[in-house]
């Protein structure tokens, strides 16, 4: 579909929790930087639909609940989106297991039927940042950057379950989009994408309730060794993440008795950023760190508050 | 073909210096890394330290870091490692999360013997059987046919994130042998386990960042089997109250919500009646809170449409038990 000149990619919007509860930037953000890259998000399709079960809840009940969500996306006809990692990763795990005819047969009998929905295993799922480099694309991105980010050093942070399992998440026929997604993104927009050792780890969100200690050594390493490299900011496509990079920074340097003051975006506030976004639009004022330096870097004058 | 190897040796005993000896050795194209080894070892060099048994992938014996990654040694093609090889030489060392005793054969029993020991990996019945035998009826089993592939190489642990900020965690290999066991119907410890397994540097400091599984060359799924661990315990109410709250308070949000209650699931995480706990999440909050970052305040939060088919699949699975 084109409307001027635009690809207008149409998807079953599903923002997740968090997006709409502890980083209620990300939601904003998202909504405004898909309205300027064209992609239309419907937000009627999937209203009804559950939380993915995060990892937390056990498969047999996340499963149908899951099955449920891709049936109202697939009678809608439409691909979903996702904005977090988490959720991308728990759905594409289901979406796998929902392959096996036996199962999925049973998943409709005995929980959707009641409702009237049949899954029938055609439901893709693309996270945005796929969408972006593999529906929108790069050159295309980087034809619309306004405030170019001047070959900033950006650590990009893609949270664990953007990459593995890597069989299902980084498939061989999305192997070459997907690799280096976020540091494609990043380059797109002018940066210059740092690898640190903690690129593809997990950021230590999961266990901050039942070992603390250990997750803020996890966050404390992989904030310190982007510094050490050179970087000036970070960027997630995982609000879980963002929670934790930036929510518990401060935790971070007190165990590790230093000082990181490492601002940290999600993935769409980056974008909106070099698309010409003030930071006020993106709320960069929301986060825990600041991100004055990078807004300086930018040369982004400062915000009056209106 | 020619290939050379980077091998990071150590003597105890005559020499306490770490240094990297290079070979170069004419393999063929199909041979592994453990045939080239075994070649050296007898043309060149009889004090190449190296372990190595089975030479079919099936002990888990000659597991080493090869170009920096976990590898089984008898499993890994020369040719794939050469071209992988990025300072001209295939570089070998043994596994990075133990200590080196000679060459590339590192500590297993201070590593993961010891772990493996920590959870008790045997079946334990009750005696006297009642037939005469512990019977398992076909496909009673077929949930474990997976981790009984398990050939304890240690490679998910060389992959996981949290033995590199915390060695005393137990760690996925034997995460995944503790699953054997407690999974197995015979067996008549499964809650004395669970708990015992929900002990500080237990199960519940796994992350499930599937790293474990990625790394994993016998496709066990290690972090799925560390998974059912955790759903099992949930069910047996095992595990830190803290825990068991968090994971209580999510899916009880959850059912009755649709979506999840993030302030909820806060507050009795710690528990309503821990004033200590719950004062701890104050300074966070009020942080977040100024900053426009707080989740919807608890008890006004929004049911999602739908929110009664989430309720009816949450029955409809806990009806069938
Ligand atoms: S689960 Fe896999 S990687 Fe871990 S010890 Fe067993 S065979 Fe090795």
């Amino acid at each position: 579909m084109t409307t001027n000149g635009q690809v207008k990619t149409k998807y079953a919007f599903y923002p997740g929790c968090v997006s709409k509860g502890g980083c209620p930037e990300l939601y904003e953000a998202v909504v405004q930087v898909a309205e300027k890259l064209g992609f239309e998000l419907d937000d009627k399709a999937l209203e009804s639909a559950g939380c993915t079960g995060a990892g937390v809840l056990s498969k047999e009940v996340s499963d149908p609940i899951n099955a449920r969500t891709f049936a109202m996306a697939e009678a809608a006809g439409l691909e979903i989106m996702t904005i977090c990692s988490t959720c991308q990763g728990i759905m594409t795990q289901a979406h796998h297991r929902l392959k096996d005819e036996e199962y999925r047969a049973m998943i409709n009998r005995d929980f959707l039927a009641e409702e009237g929905l049949e899954y029938k295993g055609t439901t893709v799922i693309r996270h945005m940042l796929w969408a972006i480099v593999e529906d929108f694309g790069l050159d295309k991105l980087k034809s619309m950057v306004k405030r170019p980010l001047n070959g900033l050093p950006i650590a990009h942070f893609y949270g664990c379950y953007m990459k593995r399992p890597p069989e299902l998440m980084v498939p061989k026929e999305f192997a070459k989009t997907r690799k280096t997604a976020l540091e494609d993104v990043i380059e797109a927009l002018g940066g210059k994408a740092v690898k640190t050792s903690g690129r593809g780890k997990c950021c230590g969100f999961p266990i901050l309730t039942s070992n603390e200690d250990n997750s803020m050594a996890m966050l404390g390493d992989h904030t310190l060794d982007a510094k050490a490299k050179g970087v000036k900011a970070m960027v997630t496509p995982c609000p879980l993440c963002h929670l934790q990079l930036d929510g518990k920074q401060a935790d971070a340097e007190a165990h590790k008795q230093e000082e990181i003051d490492m601002p940290v975006f999600h993935l769409p506030q980056l974008v909106g950023l070099a698309l010409g976004f003030t930071p006020k639009e993106m709320n960069l004022q929301r986060h825990l760190v600041s991100t004055k330096s990078i807004e300086e870097e930018l040369g982004i004058g400062v915000e009056v508050k209106a | 073909m020619e290939v050379k190897f980077a091998v990071k040796r150590y003597d105890p005993i005559t020499n306490a210096d770490k240094s990297t000896q290079t070979y170069t050795a004419e393999v063929d194209e199909g041979d592994m890394v453990l045939d080239a080894l075994l070649q050296i070892r007898d043309e060149q060099d009889p004090t190449l330290a190296f372990r190595g048994s089975c030479r079919t992938g099936f002990c888990g014996d000659c597991t080493m870091t090869v170009n920096g990654k976990g590898a089984i040694a008898c499993r890994t093609k020369v040719k794939k490692a050469w071209d992988g090889a990025e300072d001209g030489a295939i570089e070998l060392e043994p596994l990075k999360m133990s200590r080196q005793m000679k060459d590339l054969v590192y500590n297993a029993r201070e590593f993961h013997w010891n772990k493996f020991r920590a959870v008790e990996p045997w079946v334990d019945p009750v005696q006297p059987p009642e037939k005469g035998e512990h019977l398992v009826p076909g496909g009673h089993d077929k949930h474990l046919t997976e981790s009984m592939r398990c050939t304890q190489c240690g490679l998910c642990d060389q992959g996981c994130t949290v033995l590199v900020v915390d060695k005393t965690f137990v760690g996925p290999a034997a995460l995944t042998k503790a699953y054997r066991v407690v999974a197995d119907e015979r067996d008549s410890r499964k809650r004395q386990r669970l708990d015992k397994l929900s002990l500080p540097r237990g199960m519940w400091d796994c992350t499930h960042c599937f790293e474990a599984s990625e790394h994993c060359p016998k496709y066990i799924e290690p972090t799925d089997r560390i998974f059912d661990l955790h759903d099992m315990a949930i069910k047996a109410e095992a595990g830190p109250p803290k825990v068991v709250h968090h994971y209580k308070s999510f899916a009880a949000s959850v059912k009755a919500h649709g979506w999840l209650d993030e302030g909820r699931l806060a507050i009795e995480t710690e528990g309503f009646t821990n004033v200590k706990g719950l004062m701890k999440l104050l300074p966070l909050a009020v942080k977040a809170g100024l900053k426009g970052k707080h989740p919807m305040p608890y008890m006004l939060h929004k049911k999602r449409p739908g929110h009664e088919q989430i309720k009816r699949i949450f029955e409809k699975w806990e009806s069938k038990g």
